[in-house]
């Protein structure tokens, strides 16, 4: 485990502590009962790095409040993470969240994106961006990476765009040029109408 | 099309850039006075070429016919009857709600799916947008490159960005963008207005606004296949794709952060843009904000049940304080209390649907009292804000009462409200800069990059 690296006893005896309280929020988000699992994920922002794996494999739990509970369980986290000052707990939980991109199925990895599109530092994007090629995920991850505006935002979306299919260009064309980069062809389909409706003889 | 937009409205370059209320100061200096505009009437009058006279027909769009569609559809038929405006297309993405509309117009305007389709249009002048409120920015600003006016619902954004694109768009393109707070227009809050900035109750150091509470949902459904008729991947549009939930729509898609923003970015988007009226503080943008709420436990909705927001202005210095439920002072669901030196105002709802409180009616301008604009065209206040805008469109100067930069300033309050909440801590809002002070996090969220090709 990465955030481990380094770790000195009195730190590894609070991580061993923090891994009890992990267990004990996912067994309190996976309760029938809303008041346990509503209070559960209200209170997660504490619960930091350690419960970000645990809580993104909840996610595809077959009930959807338990679903929905770990994913907003997963923001309370991030946006706890986010503060002004609290740049590591927020470098953990980028670490966390780019291992859930790597294993996680597509609906988890894609709340991993905006997840990250929140806090992550440079150090993400290369991760960010192989979502890019994926075709269940890569419409999200695009709009997640624009909410980074470095330069590595930028040539992870130049080197998309010269592998990806034909249908993606577009996207991705518009995104290079809303960063300045010219881009040939590929002209911008947003005024373009093409949902006709059946009211009407006369629909356009 | 461009290009004959812009000799179109060329007419109207001298008067884009100058404000509402510098245009009025000048019609004061030039003795015409706020209710004297002759000078500038007469000029739009004549009708340059393209340009619509004071008398002509505008040709219009309606794009989103259900909930305010519904009133907003009534109100264009009438302006037709009056031989006002021509409307000559409706436009849903829900087939069941754009057939009813189309009948509503006895099939005479033309019925469409795609909003884009109505902006291609080079005969509409105008569109009238009430589709859910994470539509409001994209097809504004669209609306705004193809040279169209725009009427759009409240709140006008559901970020600060779509907020600066929507005002940025409007100046760019000369075209006048009109929000639907249309309180600014109505007599109550008008009322009300006048008596707060000539002292009725001496200076105002605070306002609180109450609010019912927002619903939680008792009855979480799974997510379903979509209703017959409704195109929901474009219902969706700038948002990231999901499976249909008969929790977003029809209707609900107002308890949702992300289309809706919850009673702050609903009725607070009344509310606020009355009480900045009122103060006389849209010039006031840079504030504090801390907010705090319940969300619900369960199911889909994730808006605040319970709320409370400060915001805190400086130099004049006041606070505008959001309480759901709050502390209710008035008789009504909703209101604002104007706490002054010298006692309170009560403001019920937001100044259109209800009358003022007696005070404020029966206010007595005092000699050197400063009189209040307000276009006074129809008793109806939804009929009299489209007026304003068709006024602006007419004279040329492009700045309805409710122009986009009041209402971005005014949804700017009710989405920084939110963002407090959902990230736990106060935020020091820099109106200058449009940046949140030092909170990275929350400076990225102050947009959402959206799916294309539904995207500013």
């Amino acid at each position: 485990m990465g955030i481990l690296a380094g770790a000195t006893p009195a730190v590894l005896s609070a991580v061993v502590q923090g891994v009890e309280t992990v267990k004990d929020l996912v067994a309190r988000i996976k309760s029938k009962d809303d008041s346990i699992r509503g209070a559960a994920w209200q209170t997660a922002e504490s619960a930091g790095a350690l419960a970000v794996r645990p809580l993104a494999e909840v996610m595809m739990d077959p009930d959807f409040e338990t679903a929905r509970a770990a994913k907003r369980a997963l923001y309370r986290i991030v946006r706890h993470a986010g503060r002004p000052g609290a740049k590591h707990e927020a470098e953990a939980v980028t670490g966390e969240l780019v291992l859930v991109l790597g294993s996680a199925p597509a609906p988890v990895r894609r709340e991993a994106m905006w997840m990250l599109s929140e806090i992550a530092g440079d150090k993400a994007v290369a991760a960010m961006a192989t979502m890019l090629a994926d075709p269940e995920v890569r419409e999200d991850a695009r709009c997640a990476l624009m909410r980074l505006s470095g330069s590595k935002a930028t040539s992870a979306f130049k080197a998309a765009f010269a592998k990806a299919p034909e249908e993606f260009k577009y996207a991705l064309a518009e995104t290079l040029r809303e960063r300045g980069i010219k881009v040939n062809g590929y002209p911008s389909q947003k005024l373009v109408p093409n949902r006709k409706t059946t009211v009407g003889e006369s629909a356009g | 099309m461009a290009q004959y937009r812009k000799l179109r409205y060329i007419g109207y370059v001298k008067f884009a850039s100058i404000t509402r209320r510098r245009f009025l100061q000048t019609a004061s200096a030039l003795g015409a006075g706020a209710m004297g505009l002759p000078t500038l009437i007469q000029r739009s009058a004549l009708g340059a070429p393209g340009q619509p006279s004071a008398n002509s027909q505008l040709v219009v769009g309606l794009i989103g016919t259900g909930g305010m569609g519904g009133t907003h559809l009534a109100n264009l038929l009438r302006f037709q009857k009056e031989g006002k405006v021509r409307l000559a297309a409706v436009c849903d993405c829900d087939d069941n709600r754009l057939e009813a509309a189309w009948e509503n117009t006895e099939k005479r305007a033309r019925p469409y799916r795609d909003y884009r389709y109505v902006l291609e249009r080079s005969d509409i002048d105008c569109v009238l947008i009430a589709t859910p409120d994470h539509w409001h920015a994209v097809q504004t600003v669209h609306a705004c490159q193809t040279g169209k006016h725009v009427y759009v619902e409240k709140p006008a954004s559901v970020t600060v960005r779509d907020g600066q694109a929507m005002v940025a768009a409007a100046r760019a393109n000369k075209v006048a963008v009109q929000v639907g707070a249309q309180a600014r227009t109505a007599k109550g809050a008008w009322q009300t207005c006048r008596a707060i900035r000539n002292g009725i109750v001496g200076k105002v150091r605070k306002v609180t606004c109450w609010h019912y509470a927002s619903p939680s949902d008792d009855k979480p459904v799974p997510n379903s296949e979509p209703p017959e008729g409704l195109d929901w991947d474009l219902w969706l549009g700038p948002l990231p794709w999901r499976p249909y939930n008969q929790r977003y729509q029809p209707a609900n898609f107002r308890w949702l952060m992300e289309s809706g923003g919850g009673q702050i970015r609903d009725r607070g988007a009344h509310q606020f843009s009355t009480v900045l009226w009122c103060m006389n503080a849209d010039h006031q943008t840079s504030y504090t904000v801390e907010a705090t709420g319940t969300v619900p436990t369960r199911g889909l909705w994730d808006t605040a049940i319970d709320m409370r927001a400060v915001f805190e202005f400086k130099n004049p210095d006041w606070t505008l304080e959001w309480g759901q439920p709050g502390d209710k002072v008035g008789k009504l669901e909703f209101g604002n209390v104007f706490w002054g030196e010298h006692g309170h105002l009560v403001l019920e709802w937001e100044g259109g649907y209800k009358p003022a409180n007696p005070e404020a009616i029966n206010f007595q301008l005092s000699p050197g009292g400063k009189e209040v604009y307000r276009t006074d065209e129809y008793e109806d206040f939804n009929m009299n804000h489209k007026a304003d805008w068709f006024k602006s469109i007419r004279e040329g100067h492009l700045r309805p009462a409710v122009d986009i930069e009041i209402a971005h300033r005014t949804a700017t309050l009710c989405n920084l409200a939110n963002l407090s909440m959902i990230l736990g801590r106060k935020l020091v809002w820099d109106g200058d800069k449009q940046l949140v002070a030092g909170d990275e996090q929350a400076n990225r969220m102050l947009s959402k990059p959206q799916r294309y090709p539904y995207c500013l």
